[in-house]
Formats: structure tokens, sequence, C-alpha cells
């Protein structure tokens, strides 16, 4: 790991100011990707600026219309929390088979969507339940938010500071780990809402998470695993590994989409 | 705590230090004035090395040495030899040795291999200086596969080593064999890979060494699993040192597997650099270097034949095996693929003829040593495979079809087609006390609930044969102290697996002392002048027979005192308890200890410390340990996951020491065994060589959650009469039993999809992609080149 200056700002204008005057400024939140690359060299930045002191940015809150997370709540901190559980029970069980029990008291929501991992569980929480993603400078609908592979609409030094979701009417997540990391290799969230059944896929994508359009349709007819016989996104846009291959990865999601259907249609 | 026995389930007194974060691991020692090592390492597989610049890394900040080519080239010092059990070809030529240097010479043959060892005051700079070193390579072809680089257009490892070929092998009965093939009712022949696989232990390889130039001596301490061979060969054979200039010693190693037994590069470079430098110099290999430099284990390619009669009876087996041994061959690599696969072909059936043939390859890889079980795993998985398959493809029932085929217990003992001698065991027992366990937990309730979940199930047993193996030789020392603790030293190597615990309880038992009074010392090479270390399920067959022994001796060592404090004669004297008796007194060995170490109540000729004794056993025939696994699994269909659903597992260790440790051998060992089978795989790019499964967000390991409870079962009724405890070795036969059981398993529950085989691992992409092919595929695929 090469050497960096490490601050700890109190408020969200100081981490700004901190990030301004770095050349290469990278914030932590719960550091569970930046440590890593760090350790392994893979990023090298001269500023380490750390999101933990600035007390609002982390906590629960919820209205009669949905739940509010702060960008630094802790994974174990959704999965735990009642509020969620009561709202949007997909949301907290998803939290809950986020890595391992070490990555779900430090690792956070904030951090998570900042990074898009083309294999992290939240982005297909925040998109399936259209989520809006709240920064120090503006709202962001999920739809405009993710960008690519680790890439989102996030401007330069630019802090996500709280995820609202509404609660759908019913909504579940499936996920099918990878074999060795048990990072998502397929996960598929879906979310029926007041605004239509949306459905959106992560682990698999070369563009990381998207909607399954065709999905939608079906389930907007009918909201049953049955409704997705014959359904298949196409596997020309899938990544393929090591571990998975293109058509397997199609399969999978076909598949991971009508457990969650069955799961979401029962537990509503 | 006070009397232990042999056969008691002791808890492991060893836990205490290691659960309270107290065990001592080599990244806990410091030396005063330590500097640290890293080593620059090839990025290619095969590459002509033209120079190396070491200007600008020794000009970076706490820079204070890089060793290169030249000054091993410049010290005179050695290559590291293979000592391969096996070292003849089979024209009777000897072996083909590669030139094995501690770092690159012309060519780096592996990604991953040493090329420069930078030292410097601390691991970043160290670290920094290293991405420094500039290397001109000019990168050369390389070859992977095993039988890809037995091919005649194959890129060539070593220019005066044809083919690519290391070793070649054969035993048994070829024209036997081959006339039973011919005349058979029915002949089977299908193409097994046996994947290659690390041992990951959860300690990484490190090593701290010193030099003391006042007396020119030197001190490693190295997280090894076999301290006295490793160092004799650093000293004689690499620095050109008098063995007992080097004191070798491991502390507390966490995890070995085979992996630490190996003589790596690393510990020499340092101990080098200690010399030059005149500081102690510490290098700890990084997780993501363990996967390119620890050795690795398995990577065979295999075709078997099976020949039956009509009825289902074996005629022979036959079996050729092309085994990758990597870039060169390491300590012992050349040997797991011939000598150490061949042993127990056959498992524990009858078979009227048998024929092993096999090659040991270089490939642009990792080199192989020995990995937990060390060919035996291979050689069962093969039988076992070879069965099940023939069983589908004839119709028979698998389970009937191994029942007619056990050896009975009157055929004992029997020295098998290849060589091994079976002196004791009762198969059929066994086979049968397995199938009970398994019915008793109900295999219909679980398939009816496996059914019910949209999943199939399937069952299958695999008995297997296993044979100890390692140095055959071990010392006990056993030395008694004036405030009341006893010194055991022994030249084994515990890794975890609680010698510690199980050595002291045997001399505990035998002398009839308390097991707290013991202070165990093993890993050292100044505790005792020879040691076999850890290997070849060796510990207690080995090792435990000479703490018997020294035991035993030290009982008749204090029959002269016992005598004289009872005042009888050393004659009428009897032992039993840990009470010497004689008339109507007694005297306990605690007693007689005390009195050894007291001048006045001594007889004549005695002196304080007289008790004081070292022992070395011998064992002369390698013990057969012996055993059935069984596993029901379910399979997701629409995935292609796996779940064990129930693990049984009867095993004959002879003696058991302490069951609770012998537990926890079985399930460590069964643990890597499902690992292998359904998760772990080293991966290399087969075109450039890159090693694919560089970490473990790509190399799978089992997790708690993929190893099912297991139901465990030990069959004491014939120990061994190969050495004193009886015993037959536990350490190994975990992984040998478990990758057959688990594999036939599911391929019993994709039966209706007309799957037959999978190679290892059984990944839920190869379990699915087999059932949507309706079980396609080719069974002599693999070794259709090289046949």
């Amino acid at each position: 790991m090469q050497d960096f200056h490490f601050t700890r700002p109190d408020d969200l204008a100081a981490a700004g100011q901190a990030h301004q005057a770095s050349d290469d400024g990278a914030y932590m939140a719960g550091g569970q990707t930046l440590i890593p690359v760090l350790k392994q060299g893979l990023a090298m930045p001269e500023d380490v600026i750390d999101l933990n002191g600035i007390a609002d940015l982390s906590g629960i809150e919820a209205d009669g219309h949905g739940i509010t997370i702060g960008a630094t709540t802790r994974h174990a901190s959704v999965a735990a929390s009642e509020a969620v559980c009561q709202a949007i029970p997909a949301l907290a069980d998803l939290a809950g088979r986020i890595g391992d029990p070490q990555v779900r008291n430090r690792g956070t929501i904030g951090g998570s969507l900042a990074n898009n991992d083309p294999s992290a569980d939240y982005p297909a929480a925040v998109l399936a339940l259209n989520a809006t993603v709240v920064t120090d400078r503006r709202e962001i609908a999920a739809e405009a938010f993710f960008d690519g592979l680790f890439t989102t609409n996030l401007n330069e030094g630019e802090i996500i500071t709280r995820v609202r979701f509404a609660a759908p009417d019913r909504a579940a997540y499936e996920k099918f780990p990878n074999p060795a990391s048990r990072y998502a290799l397929v996960g598929v969230f879906v979310a029926q809402t007041a605004d239509g059944v949306r459905v959106a896929v992560t682990g698999a994508g070369q563009d990381g998470v998207f909607r399954a359009a065709e999905m939608e349709t079906a389930l907007a007819d009918s909201f049953s695993a049955g409704a997705l016989d014959g359904i298949a996104v196409p596997a020309d846009d899938l990544m393929t590994d090591m571990h998975a291959a293109a058509d397997y990865r199609a399969h999978l999601i076909t598949v991971m989409a009508k457990r969650a259907v069955a799961r979401a249609a029962a537990t509503a | 705590m006070s009397k232990v026995n042999i056969g008691e389930r002791v808890r492991r007194t060893e836990d205490l230090r290691f659960l309270t974060g107290r065990g001592r691991y080599i990244d806990d020692i410091n030396l005063d004035d330590q500097a640290r090592a890293v080593v620059v390492r090839s990025p290619y597989a095969h590459a002509t090395i033209n120079a190396i610049d070491t200007a600008d890394a020794a000009a970076m900040d706490g820079v204070l040495l890089i060793v290169t080519r030249d000054d091993w080239q410049r010290e005179g010092f050695g290559p590291i030899p293979t000592k391969s059990g096996i070292q003849k070809m089979k024209d009777g030529s000897p072996l083909r040795q590669s030139d094995r240097h501690c770092l690159a010479m012309d060519r780096a043959r592996y990604v991953g291999e040493p090329v420069a060892l930078v030292v410097a005051e601390t691991p970043a700079q160290a670290q920094a200086a290293a991405e420094l070193v500039d290397v001109d390579y000019d990168e050369l072809p390389a070859v992977i596969d095993p039988v890809a680089a037995l091919q005649p257009s194959a890129p060539q490892l070593w220019d005066d080593i044809p083919g690519n070929l290391c070793l070649d092998f054969e035993l048994g009965d070829r024209e036997g064999t081959e006339k039973a093939l011919a005349e058979a009712a029915h002949v089977v022949t299908l193409d097994i890979e046996n994947n290659r696989v690390t041992a990951v232990p959860i300690e990484p390889r490190g090593c701290i060494a010193a030099y003391d130039a006042a007396t020119d001596r030197y001190v490693l301490y190295n997280a090894s699993q076999n301290v006295h061979a490793n160092r004799d060969a650093f000293a004689t054979q690499v620095l050109n040192l008098d063995k007992d200039q080097l004191d070798h010693i491991a502390p507390d190693v966490g995890g070995g597997f085979g992996a630490k037994n190996s003589t790596y590069p690393e510990p020499p470079l340092c101990l080098y650099a200690a010399k030059r430098l005149g500081r102690p110099v510490k290098w700890i290999n990084s997780r993501s270097e363990s996967f390119q430099s620890d050795t690795h284990g398995r990577g065979q390619t295999s075709r078997v034949t099976l020949a039956l009669d009509a009825d289902g009876r074996f005629l022979a087996l036959r079996t050729d095996t092309v085994g990758a041994i990597g870039a060169y061959a390491w300590t012992v690599g050349p040997f797991t693929p011939t000598g150490g696969a061949a042993r127990t072909q056959g498992g524990p059936y009858r078979f009227p003829a048998m024929y092993y043939t096999s090659r040991a390859v270089f490939t642009n890889t990792m080199c192989m040593d020995p990995y937990r079980g060390a060919g035996r795993p291979e050689a069962t998985f093969q039988t076992e495979r070879i069965i099940e398959y023939a069983a589908r493809k004839l119709n028979m029932d698998p389970i009937e079809l191994r029942r007619k085929n056990l050896m009975p217990p009157e055929m004992l003992p029997h020295k098998t087609p290849m060589g091994l001698d079976v002196d004791s065991g009762d198969f059929p027992l066994l086979f049968e006390e397995t199938m009970k366990m398994a019915e008793a937990a109900g295999l219909t309730e679980l398939r009816a609930a496996a059914e019910a979940k949209g999943r199939k199930f399937g069952f299958a047993i695999a008995p297997y044969l296993e044979c100890t193996g390692g140095g055959p030789k071990e010392h006990a020392s056993v030395t008694f102290n004036p405030d009341g603790s006893v010194g055991l030293a022994v030249g084994t190597s515990s890794t975890g697996m609680g010698h510690e615990t199980s050595l002291s309880q045997i001399l505990a038992a035998e002398l009839g002392i308390d097991l707290d009074r013991v202070r165990f010392v093993q890993s050292n090479t100044q505790a005792t002048p020879l040691g076999g270390g850890h290997g070849g399920s060796r510990g207690m067959e080995v090792g435990g027979s000479a703490v018997l022994q020294a035991a035993r001796e030290i009982v008749d060592l204090a029959k002269p005192l016992a005598a004289h404090l009872l005042q009888s004669e050393t004659e009428d004297l009897s032992f039993e308890d840990g009470r010497f008796a004689a008339g109507g007194g007694s005297v306990s060995m605690a007693d007689v200890i005390d009195a050894s170490m007291d001048a006045d109540r001594l007889p004549d000729g005695m002196e304080p410390g007289c008790l004081d004794h070292s022992s070395v056993f011998e064992r002369g025939v390698i013990s057969v340990p012996n055993g059935v696994h069984a596993a029901a699994a379910e399979v997701d269909p629409e995935t292609g996951v796996v779940d064990l659903a129930g693990y049984w597992v009867m095993d004959d260790f002879g003696t058991i020491i302490n069951p609770m440790l012998a537990d926890g051998q079985v399930m460590g060992g069964v643990a890597q065994g499902i690992g292998q089978a359904f998760l772990e795989n080293i991966v290399y790019d087969p075109d450039t060589g890159q090693l694919m499964t560089g970490s473990l967000m790509d190399y799978g390991l089992p997790r708690a959650d993929d190893i099912p409870n297991m139901e465990i079962g030990y069959y004491e009724g014939q120990p061994t009469a190969k050495n004193p405890l009886g015993v037959k070795g536990a350490g190994e036969a975990g992984c040998v039993g478990a990758c057959p059981a688990v594999v036939n398993a599911v391929l019993d529950a994709l039966t209706d999809f007309g799957v037959t085989h999978i190679d290892m691992p059984l990944t839920p992409q190869k379990v699915w992609r087999a059932i949507k092919d309706g079980g396609a595929h080719d069974p002599e695929g693999l070794m259709r080149a090289v046949s």
C-alpha cells in the first residue's frame, strides 16, 4: 500500500473542500472496496477522505411512503432495521445477504452505489424500486444514476448523502452467488409498485445493472412466475467469465426472476 | 487434569493458546534490527531472461540489498534435485532432473518464479523497489496442459530433456491385464481429469533468517512442516554449509497439507541475504503470491479401463496417467503421478490383474508436490469412478457391484497386484456398517424431501484403501525436570492437527503420569537430532510409535529404581496403571520420577536424571488404513446447484489415540475433498500461462455451509501389527474417500438426464450444462492424443 494523507471531516462542506483541494482524493465510506484496492496498489490516491465523521450521513428514517437511508448506513443496520423490514422487507433481506458479517458491519449503501460494482447487490434494489439518490448537490433518479461498469453519473467530488425508497406493493430479491467469491453471479430484484412492475438484474450485464423490459411487461399482465415462462434476456449483452458463460447467466436470470416473483407473491 | 488413556477423547491442550490469539506464528516473530524481503517474480510463464537491471531499485529509499542470479552463480550455490521416490525411467535410465535454483537463471518457466530478492528496511520499501527491478525478458511459447506438453510440436521447457518428459513409470502385470481385457465379457473405458488444486493454508508461507558471524551459524524460523529435511537441503544442497551450521525451527504453523513440506527457494535467499547484511531478514508471502508460488497438487489426466465378467466380477484394471509436475521436478513432485498414485489402485477390491502406467510431464506452471493424499486420492477416484461408470453403462446396481467384488476378510493378508501389503481389515463389514448408518439416517425420507423441493436425489458409497508414507524414522526424547515437568520432543510436525495433545497423551498414558506435566516440543532441529516432519499420515504411526517405544524403555530404565524404593528385586516388579508393584508394596511412576532426581534416594550406579531417554522408531512396512465413505446429494436441475444431504464414514485407522482428534482429521479431509469436487480449481490461461485463479475471488474454497454434518464411526477390531501402537494413519483418508463419494452421488442424482460423467470441479454451471446437453460426453476425449 502506498502512503496517503488521511482526513476525517465533520461535515459535507469540509469533505467537499478536502476533495477539491486534493489532486487525487478518494472518499471512503465503509472502505470495503477501497481498502483492498489500496492494498493491492490498484488505487494510489494522495488523500483518503473518510466520510464516517459526518454525523447526519448515517441513519434510517421512515415516513408513510417509504424509507430514507443515510449514505454511510451499514448493510447490517439496514438488514436489522425494523422500519426497513416493515416497509420494504426485500431490501432488508438483500442487505442481510451482502458479503459476509465483516463486510456487512463496515460496508455502506452509499459506498456500494458510488462504486457501482457490476456484481453488487444494492444497484438491483435501487433500480427496481426506482429509488432516488440524493447527493450534496441534487437528486438523481435511479434510472439516470448507473452508467456502466464502476461508473455513475456522480460528478467529480459529489457525495451521496442518502437514498430514498418508496415502498412497493411487493418485492423480492433472489441471488445466485458466484461459487468462489459469493458476489452475485446473477441477482434479480423484482418489485411491483404503484408505477408498475420493475425487474432489475445485477451481476450479469456487461454494462452493469439493467432492467429486463420483456419480463416487466409479462409481469404487468400477470404477476406470477409462470408469466415468465419462455422469456429470457438475450445472452449477447451478458458477461462471460470462468465461472459462468453468458448463456448460463441468461438462464439463471429467468430462474432467479421466477423465484423472486414467487417469493414476492407469497410474502405480499 | 489427571490420568489419561489411549483412546480417550482428551481435549486439545494447544487450543487455549490458539483460540485466545496467543499462538505464535511466523509473522508474530520479530527479531531486533530485522530487514524485510520481497520476491520479484516472473510475470511470464516462459521467457528468456536477458538482463536484470537493479540500479533504479537499489537507489530507492531504504533498500539494503538486491539478490540476483549473479550472486547465486558467483557463490556457486547449487540446484535442488528432486528426491522423488521413483528415480528411474521404465528403461532403467535415470529420471530427468531439471536444474532448480532458488532464482531463475537463463529462463523463467512459470508465472511467479523468483527472479530476484529485494531487501529493505520496511515491507513497503521493499515492495516499491521490487517494482523497479528491470528484467529484460523475451517471452517464449508456453505449454500448460500435460497432455498437450507431450505432443511433438509442444513448446519445450528444457533443452536437454526431450518431449517434456521427466519420468515414465509402470507397475503391475501388463500382459495379464491385456489378456484379461481381451477376453472379458465387458470392458469399460473412461478418461478422467483430477483437477489441479492448491492447499491454501490459512497462514501463508514465511520465514525469518538470522546469521551470527561470531559462530558462523544460522537460525531459520520458517512456516515449515518438515524442518529436518529442509535444513539438510538448504544447508548442503544450496548454501554449501554443514548441516549443523543451520538451526531450523518452525513455530506454530497454520496449516500445511503438504504444501509446507516442500523445499522452497525463499528461505535460502533470506539466509544468504541475512549473512550479506549481518541482519535478520524476514519474508512473508502474500495470499496472491501464495496461489502462484505454493506447490499445487493433483492435476492428473487418466484413462481408466475396467474388465468384468458376465456376472460383474472384476477381472482387470488398467490405468494410464499423464501427470503435470510443473516447470521443475520439485521436492518429490514426480513421485505423485507415478509411484504415489499406483499403490492403492484398485482399492479394497479383488483384482486378478492390474497394470498402471504413467508419465510425469513438465509444464509452464507452478510445480506439483504432495497435497493431502498425494496420489492415493487420485487412485481411489479413478477406481471408484470407473466402477460407478461401468455400473451405469452395464445396467448394474453400483452398490451390489461393489459388494460382490470386495476382498473378503479371509483373503487377508494379501499383497495387491500393485505390491501393497494389506495386512488387516474387514472391508465387507465396514461396507455394511456404512450402509446401515446411511439407511438409519433415512435415505428414503431424504429422497422424498429432495423431490418435494423439485430436486433430484442421489446416493453413492465409496470404499477406499489408503497407505501411509513419509520418512520412516522418528525420534522421541523425554526429559524429566526438577520442576515436575516432563519434556517431550518429537521430530514430527503438527500444523494444527493436535500432536501436542495426542503425542503427550501417549506418553502420559503409558507412564501413568498427569498429562499437564508434559511440555511438548516439535519442529526444531535443536530439540531432536532427526525428524520426519509431517506427511503421509505418519504422525501417530511413526511419531506415536517412537513416543510409545521411548515410554516403554523408560519404564524398563525405572525398574531398578522402583525395586530399590520397594526393597525388592527388579525381576519381581510389575508395572500397571502407572504403578510399580512387588510383593505387597507399590510405588507410582510419579514417585519414581521424583526419586530419579534425588541423589539420596537413588541406588548405587544410578545418577540423577537417569530416566531421561531418547528413542528412534523405524517403520518397516507402510500401514494400510481403509474405510468407506457414503454421501447423499440433492441437485437443483434448474441451476445445477448441489447440496449434500448426508455424509457417512466408517474408518479403520487401527488403534485410535484420541477419537476427537481423529474426527477432526476426517472432517477436515472430507472438507478438502468436497472443496476439490465442487469448487477448487487452479486455472491457467492455456495460451499465455497466466494464472486465472490468483485470488480467493476466483479460487473457490469451501465454507462451513458447504460441508454437511458427518456421521463417523471407527472400526478398531484389527489393529495393524506393523507398529507397536497398532495405528494405521488417519490424516489423509478423509480427502481420499470424499471426492468419489460426492461426485458419484451427484451423478446418481443425474441418472434421469442421462448424465454419466462430469469432470471435477462439479460447479453449478458444469452440472447445468451436462443436464442441458443430455449427458453428451466423449469418454475417451481427454487422452486420445497420447494413448
